[in-house]
């Protein structure tokens, strides 16, 4: 289930706030329509990310999987930047 | 330093500030789904905001603005989120440097999960066993240290957190001899077989709980088997075994007689409710058998017994000591859902019951299949599951 992606981030290992405050941050460094994938470890990324994107305004979350990568559970979220 | 000078809290700080009273908001930064589900509640209320750290992440300036709307400028905050990083974000970040005077809640609601008080039960205090009520306070669940003799103590349903129980036992110089669960939890994992490992007493269990009524399979656990009617002398008192089916098929009250007479009703009697009898998927089935234990077993009890349950809703139940007990006499007068119990024929009881159960908490089946040995958590697992407060009550406390 490879979505097309334009950058990544990795922030496997990092907990909560990590991964949504450097998505942020990353988000300023796209071009509009652009997608990035993040991979995170935290389980509570998937509502987080989630709940970051009603908020954002120019962010929209288009999916988010469950992949195992080296052994381990790994949250995939892509957000695309629509403004 | 007092506490409204500290840059961080711990959550034994937090339990003193709720306690008193104390004039201080909560900023809670988890997400909808986490704040819905589960926050945190004192004997006082307290205000409550609820502002994702999310929030302060992509629009800073909006989100201070929001906090400000909703808080004095002067009060006292504390901030919180599930494991207690995002907190101390948004707090030394955003409203620190803003001149606010806001503290962090150290390991966030999985500290606060995880936090147990103790109280001694002053109706015990000269007699011939001494009982030690341990809350685990976000949960709203009860569990008990009793003395006996000069140095011997029984614990009844330890959580899987026990060091407390260990630590007040070591300090007061108590040997554990014994380790008794009232029934198989559905809300909480228990401590009971692990105890038992490290301290040697047997862990005690009635063998209707040992099979998982949703799988029907038998618990993986080492146990001694309770049966109705059996006795333990402990030391000069007495404790009785009284088998209560309904909430489970092994649901157990013991009650210790000393000086003075103690019910430990575990799921039965609540201060406030009673227990429900459809955790075990078979309401329909249990209920009957539920009211039969109700008015034949327990409330035929003597009404000067001290009651003292396994869970509570709300704080606002404990007496002005700090302990959740009641004579049975008093609950027969204030227990609304054990009133209603009493005055309903059986048909009538079980069709009230089956109109008025809480949601099914689908983790339920999980920790039951934990307090089986069916099923092997890890720590993050296992906080996952309890996560919350119990829903083991009828009472529309948790509607």
């Amino acid at each position: 289930m490879a979505m097309p992606f334009d950058k990544e981030l990795d922030v496997r290992g990092a907990k909560c706030p990590v991964p949504v405050v450097k998505a942020r941050q990353a988000v300023n460094e796209l071009q509009v329509g652009q997608v990035l994938r993040v991979l995170a470890t935290d389980p509570g990324s998937v509502n987080d990310f989630k709940g970051w994107a009603q908020v954002a305004k120019i962010v929209e979350l288009v999916a988010q999987e469950t992949e195992t990568m080296d052994g381990q559970t790994v949250y995939v979220h892509y957000v695309k930047r629509i403004g | 330093m007092t506490i409204a000078e500290k840059t961080t809290i711990t959550a034994s700080d937090l339990k003193r500030m709720l306690d008193n009273g104390d004039d201080f908001a909560l900023l809670d930064v988890r997400n909808d789904d986490e704040f819905a589900r589960w926050c945190i509640e004192g004997r006082h209320k307290s205000l409550t905001v609820h502002i994702p750290y999310f929030v302060f992440a992509e629009d800073p300036d909006s989100a201070v603005a929001e906090f400000e709307r909703q808080i004095p400028k002067d009060k006292f905050v504390v901030a919180v989120c599930a494991k207690g990083d995002s907190s101390a974000w948004v707090a030394e970040e955003f409203l620190r440097p803003r001149g606010y005077r806001i503290a962090n809640l150290e390991g966030g609601m999985v500290a606060w999960g995880s936090y147990y008080d103790a109280h001694d039960v002053p109706e015990s205090a000269d007699d011939i066993v001494r009982i030690v009520q341990l809350e685990r306070t976000a949960r709203g669940c009860l569990h008990y240290i009793v003395n006996y003799g000069i140095d011997k103590a029984i614990v009844i349903d330890p959580p899987r957190h026990f060091e407390h129980v260990l630590q007040i036992a070591q300090e007061r110089g108590w040997r554990i001899t014994h380790i008794f669960d009232t029934h198989a939890h559905s809300d909480h994992i228990s401590g009971g077989p692990q105890l038992s490992k490290v301290t040697g007493a047997p862990y005690y269990l009635h063998p209707y709980d040992a099979i998982h009524p949703i799988d029907v399979l038998p618990a993986n656990i080492e146990f001694e088997w309770l049966s109705d009617g059996m006795t333990f002398r402990l030391g000069e008192a007495m404790l009785k075994v009284i088998h209560i089916p309904g909430h489970t098929l092994g649901n157990i009250a013991y009650l210790l007689e000393g000086k003075r007479r103690y019910l430990f009703t575990g799921d039965s009697i609540f201060i406030v409710s009673i227990a429900r009898p459809d955790l075990g998927g078979r309401g329909e089935t249990w209920s009957p058998i539920w009211y039969e234990t109700l008015t034949k077993k327990l409330l035929t009890l003597p009404d000067d017994v001290l009651v003292l349950p396994g869970h509570f809703s709300k704080h606002s139940e404990a007496r002005a000591d700090g302990v959740f007990a009641a004579t049975l006499g008093q609950l027969k007068q204030t227990n609304d859902d054990l009133r209603k119990t009493m005055n309903s024929s059986k048909e009538e009881f079980v069709a009230w019951i089956l109109s008025s159960l809480p949601e099914f908490p689908p983790q339920y089946v999980d920790i039951k299949r934990v307090n089986a040995g069916l099923l092997q958590p890890d720590e993050e697992k296992a906080n996952e599951l309890e996560l919350g407060k119990n829903i083991c009550a009828l009472s529309s406390a948790y509607k």
